[in-house]
């Protein structure tokens, strides 16, 4: 397994040049990091201001609301409610999915169907239908059987949604495990489920990591299906991000910005963390060795 | 493959459905099962019924029970002239994005090969934009367009005087689409080819540093074999994603101006939420499928050279 | 990690079920402890709705009644709505709509006819009588009657369906910055070039037809440097705008106000089979009115011409003071005066919107008309129906109607319009009052959406610079006929 990590190597000086473009590509990421802090008539000032006082109103403006008919306290807003929904329609699904896609990329390794390839092109197929295409019958679905607006629902669906990608790509990381060790292990009398739990799955650990982190960045984001399929109680932040997109006047960029700011940190750490499995994780299971 | 563990089994299993079940030739299908049926429930199933309401006059507006026309919505969708615009408009949008993520992300991977101090953060910098709510993507471009406001249209202004509106004409929105997706995709690519750039065996290059070959010559000899499969694949991958673009045109040009920017996206879910034209629109997603399986065809014909060519 | 998994597998089945026992149970099981659940979009005039009701609804049939709002953002209200109506979850109990819709759910069997209900309660019929005939017209009947045939026929009106009630009726005034119209410098400027008065009071503005308003575009267009007012403009500065976005109606609405004042007309519903949209939408009037419209376009700010000049960046414009005056609703009327978000909003005036001058002198400011109705749903049981009738009593009570008018809200009773005090309670009452006589409302058929985003689309490329008025106009009566043809609409 011991491979070249680089093509080479290179000091401060080219720490200088990559981080000069780095910040250029991040420039806008930043902007909007900083419209959390301006007030409405700075964040649209011409020209643009690059230092401002900086305000905590729109992070306040998230998590309270005032009154509309004068008095009284600021209400809280559903937005804790929001966040948690998110982390765990997502967590979730993302875990379901990679419980149920790596036991399947096990058997699509271990023990191949007949027309086993034809098995893994339809799952495949199926990642890469565009949502727009089976939101239409999903939503019917749903209607049916009582599911829009329920967590078990949108789960369920960001856990089939997520299950393609994770079937792919456990599945090459089972596939690219030593048979010999499975082999001697069954020699000593070592049961199927010792061979799974005690050997392969601790071989691919950073595999799995790098896949629930590639699922959750799908997930996180997602807002066609949160949209349609979730009630008051699972609505999911990119749906309740949208409150900040019109009403009584336009878009509210500060509010957005902090919402987006807010809603960049937990999946950013768990980036950061897991950069390096995700770098493996991003071929798509095809990188082998 | 594993003989031994079959036989051990086949000792071991007596009369009765659970050891049935847990006999090993049916290992394979019942560890795949559960996905299986989750994936036919959520995908598959859908699918088909969406497939069966394409022959059937229907709109999930009306409670009416609907008739059956056969082919009548794949005919109207097959020679509706504003089907075939959507797909130009998708076709020129696609690719030009893909084009960009390409170039941007593959000079990002030539940038973040080397190992260097904070490398690390600086790459995470660059991975960002992926990790944003497409909707502030959306928003956010809107806003650096905006001639009044915008940043973009202020940088122009300082060199000209005069505000720029990229959003008013049709090239121009069809570029400013395009940068927001690709800013946003671009370290995808970057990922792919990096991915690519590490695999490349460091004796080969040693090798060549002996020969003394050329830098350009080195890239096309050595590096290029190594990425050009993922590349390739690069490309179809991030073809079929942008097949799908949606939130990003909705928010930021809504496909004005006029038409220009209405991507097959847009339109589909125009015909399905907006209208309740439940059949047509279920007509024209099983031709965008089409197309999308003939793509996905092409990426795994690409995936297997690729496996070939490093074994 | 086996332990953390089960925890979640737990999780998941406790939410399942709790989720489930929640969907058995709607809110009308106990007679005495009733919910109504409101679809409402996300913004103040729905927010007041539920904050009044905690503080002063009282059931009159004792009845516990708890009204739940489920607020949904603007911008996917719409959709939403839509797919929850569909979908039969049958979850709102009530539903605040745009009056465009009216005739897709109520076709699809969602929207409650009331008009038994109101005829048979006497408080109910008083309240119908007492409403602006122009709302009554737009946001209660389907098929749509037109607002000179609510005024001929007091509820009931022969043959006629009621639906809904005004939740928050609004019009498009003109926005304008008395600081610049008032002042001295500007004003004679103006007279020197065009021998009129800036228009600077009420009744001033009172008199301006799109003439006045087009020389006003052309005064107030300023480089950055030039002098504006008593000073000199700190970035380049715009005299007029008006709505001219692709998004939903974010341009139809004000080309329908340019086209009726002139004598044009749209596709008529109300006179279905025989009204034709080809000939009728593309007439010579039509045409000249539209390009009368787009004529604005060049004394607009520069985003005017990318065709995403929507109420919002029209109000966002004005607010950061980069135009002299716009033309938007009432209902984004409030962030104008607000000093957090407005640089104008000690310096901002509202009047009447301009029209069409006529030859007897007067001005013909027929317009579009906004805002938005609430209706009941028809899954509800008579418990629950007369429950959300109290809150429909509750709501169009003179006093709710009041303190929600004091609160940035419009009423729609004309007794409560007539009180003197009214005009004062908020700067742009006077204006919304007069503009109230002259609204119109777009098509109410279930068609609604495709003929709206079609002739959004050709509307855009004309303002884009694209096409011709001619040949959009063209292109919308081609595409209506047909699409209302195939729809059974026109013979």
């Amino acid at each position: 397994m011991t491979r070249s990590r680089e093509i080479g190597r290179a000091g401060w000086g080219w720490t200088a040049f990559a981080g000069i473009i780095a910040l250029i590509y991040f420039f806008p990421v930043m902007w909007i990091i900083m419209t959390a802090f301006k007030t409405r008539p700075d964040a649209l000032a011409v020209p643009p201001k690059f230092f401002f006082t900086p305000t905590l109103d729109n992070f306040v403006g998230v998590f309270f609301r005032a009154v509309i008919s004068g008095g009284g306290a600021a209400q809280a807003t559903e937005f804790p409610l929001y966040f948690f929904n998110s982390i765990f329609i997502a967590g979730v699904s993302c875990l379901l999915a990679l419980i149920i896609g790596t036991i399947a990329a096990y058997g699509f390794s271990r023990y191949p169907l007949k027309g086993n390839e034809t098995y893994m092109f339809i799952i495949l197929t199926t990642r890469m239908m565009p949502a727009i295409v089976v939101v239409i019958p999903i939503f019917l679905m749903f209607r049916e059987i009582g599911l829009s607006g329920t967590y078990a629902g949108i789960i369920f669906l960001y856990t089939a949604f997520n299950l393609p990608f994770t079937i792919w790509m456990v599945r090459s990381f089972f596939d690219e495990l030593n048979t010999e060790i499975e082999d001697a292990a069954r020699m000593d009398g070592a049961t199927e489920r010792q061979l799974f739990f005690g050997i392969c799955l601790p071989q691919v650990k950073a595999g799995l990591a790098a896949t629930f982190v590639f699922g959750l960045i799908l997930t996180w984001n997602e807002f066609l299906f949160a949209l349609l399929l979730t009630g008051v109680d699972t609505r999911t932040v990119p749906v309740a991000m949208a409150r900040t997109l019109g009403g009584e006047m336009g878009v509210d960029y500060g509010l957005l910005a902090a919402i987006v700011t807010l809603f960049l940190i937990p999946i950013f750490f768990v980036t950061f963390l897991l950069q390096n499995q995700l770098l493996r994780g991003v071929t798509f299971g095809t990188v082998r060795k | 493959m594993a003989s031994s563990a079959v036989v051990a089994h086949e000792i071991r299993s007596e009369g009765g459905f659970l050891p049935w079940l847990l006999a090993p030739q049916r290992r394979g299908p019942l560890l795949v099962a559960p996905a299986l049926i989750v994936l036919f429930l959520m995908n598959i199933f859908p699918l088909l019924w969406s497939f069966g309401l394409s022959f059937y006059n229907y709109s999930a507006k009306k409670r009416d029970v609907p008739d059956f026309v056969g082919l009548r919505f794949f005919e109207r969708v097959v020679t509706d002239p504003v089907v075939w615009e959507r797909f130009k408009t998708t076709a020129i949008i696609v690719s030009s994005s893909v084009l960009m993520q390409l170039v941007v992300g593959f000079l990002l991977a030539l940038l973040f090969a080397k190992q260097f101090p904070l490398r690390r953060i600086l790459l995470m910098l660059v991975l960002t934009p992926m990790m944003l709510s497409l909707v502030a993507v959306g928003v956010f471009f809107k806003l650096f367009y905006e001639p009044t406001f915008g940043l973009v249209s202020q940088a122009v202004a300082m060199f000209t005087g005069d505000r720029y509106a990229l959003l008013g004409s049709p090239t121009g929105a069809i570029i400013g689409v395009v940068i927001a997706d690709a800013w946003m995709w671009s370290p995808f690519v970057m990922l792919l080819v990096l991915a690519g750039l590490v695999s490349v065996p460091k004796y080969l290059y040693e090798a060549a540093e002996i020969d003394r070959t050329s830098p350009w010559r080195r890239f096309q000899t050595i590096t290029f074999p190594y990425i050009k499969s993922l590349l390739l694949l690069a490309v179809l991958f991030r073809t079929i994603e942008t097949f799908k673009l949606f939130d990003v045109v909705y928010i930021l040009t809504e496909g004005g101006p006029g038409t220009a920017t209405e991507t097959i996206g847009v339109y589909v879910y125009r015909l399905a939420f907006q209208y309740f034209r439940t059949s047509q629109s279920a007509a024209l997603a099983y031709i965008i499928l089409f197309v999308v399986i003939v793509l996905t065809s092409l990426y795994l014909y690409a995936v297997n050279r690729r496996a070939q060519e490093v074994d | 990690m086996k332990r953390s998994w089960e925890g979640w597998l737990h999780g998941v089945s406790l939410v399942a079920l709790a989720a489930g026992s929640l969907m058995l149970a709607p809110g009308q099981a106990n007679a005495a402890d009733i919910t109504i659940t409101m679809a409402a979009p996300d913004w103040p005039p729905t927010r007041f709705m539920k904050e009044e009701f905690d503080r002063s609804f009282k059931s009159a049939s004792g009845n516990n009644i708890t009204l739940e709002m489920d607020y949904i953002p603007w911008p996917s209200f719409y959709e939403r709505v839509a797919a929850s109506l569909t979908s039969g979850e049958q979850k709102y109990q009530m539903i605040v709509t745009d009056s465009q819709w009216l005739g897709s759910f109520v076709d699809g069997g969602y929207y409650k006819d009331l008009t038994e209900e109101i005829k048979n309660d006497p408080e109910l019929t008083a309240i119908m009588k007492d409403l602006h005939p122009a709302l009554v017209s737009a946001y209660s009947t389907y098929p749509n009657k037109s607002p000179q045939f609510i005024k001929d026929n007091p509820f009931p009106a022969p043959d006629t369906h009621y639906y809904g009630f005004p939740q928050f009726p609004d019009t498009y005034v003109t926005f304008y910055r008395k600081d610049l119209f008032c002042n001295e410098t500007e004003a004679k400027k103006f007279q020197e070039s065009f021998n009129q008065k800036l228009p600077c009071t009420y009744e001033d503005w009172q008199d301006v037809d799109w003439t006045v308003y087009e020389n006003i575009g052309k005064h107030f267009m300023r480089k950055k440097g030039d002098p504006l007012g008593d000073g000199v403009a700190d970035d380049d500065f715009f005299g007029v705008s008006f709505q001219a976005g692709k998004s939903y109606d974010f341009s139809s609405m004000q080309v329908n106000a340019f086209i009726w004042q002139n004598g044009g007309e749209i596709w008529d519903e109300t006179r279905q089979p025989e009204a034709q949209a080809e000939g009728v939408v593309n007439s010579d009037i039509n045409v000249k009115a539209f390009e009368q419209y787009l004529n604005f376009i060049q004394y607009m700010p520069p985003v005017a011409k990318t065709g995403q000049a929507d109420i919002f960046v029209i109000q966002d414009l004005y607010m950061q003071g980069k135009t002299a005056t716009t033309i938007d609703w009432v209902g984004l009327g409030e962030p104008v005066l607000d000093p957090k978000t407005s640089r104008v909003h000690d310096k901002s005036a509202f009047g009447p919107a301009p029209g069409v001058r006529k030859e007897d002198g007067t001005i013909d400011r027929t317009g579009n008309i906004g805002g938005q109705p609430f209706v009941l749903t028809t899954w509800n049981s008579p418990e629950v129906d007369a429950a959300a009738i109290e809150v429909v009593k509750w709501w169009l009570k003179p006093e709710t109607q009041k303190k929600f008018a004091a609160n940035g809200g419009q009423s729609g009773l004309m007794s409560v319009m007539a009180d003197p005090e009214y005009d004062s309670l908020r700067p742009w009452n006077r204006a919304h009052k007069e503009m109230l006589d002259w609204q119109r409302d777009v098509w109410h058929v279930p068609e609604f959406f495709e003929l709206l985003t079609q002739q959004q689309e050709e509307f855009d490329k004309a303002i884009t610079g694209q096409i011709t008025a001619q040949e959009a106009l063209d292109s919308i009566a081609r595409f209506q006929q047909q699409t209302l043809e195939d729809a059974g609409r026109i013979e």
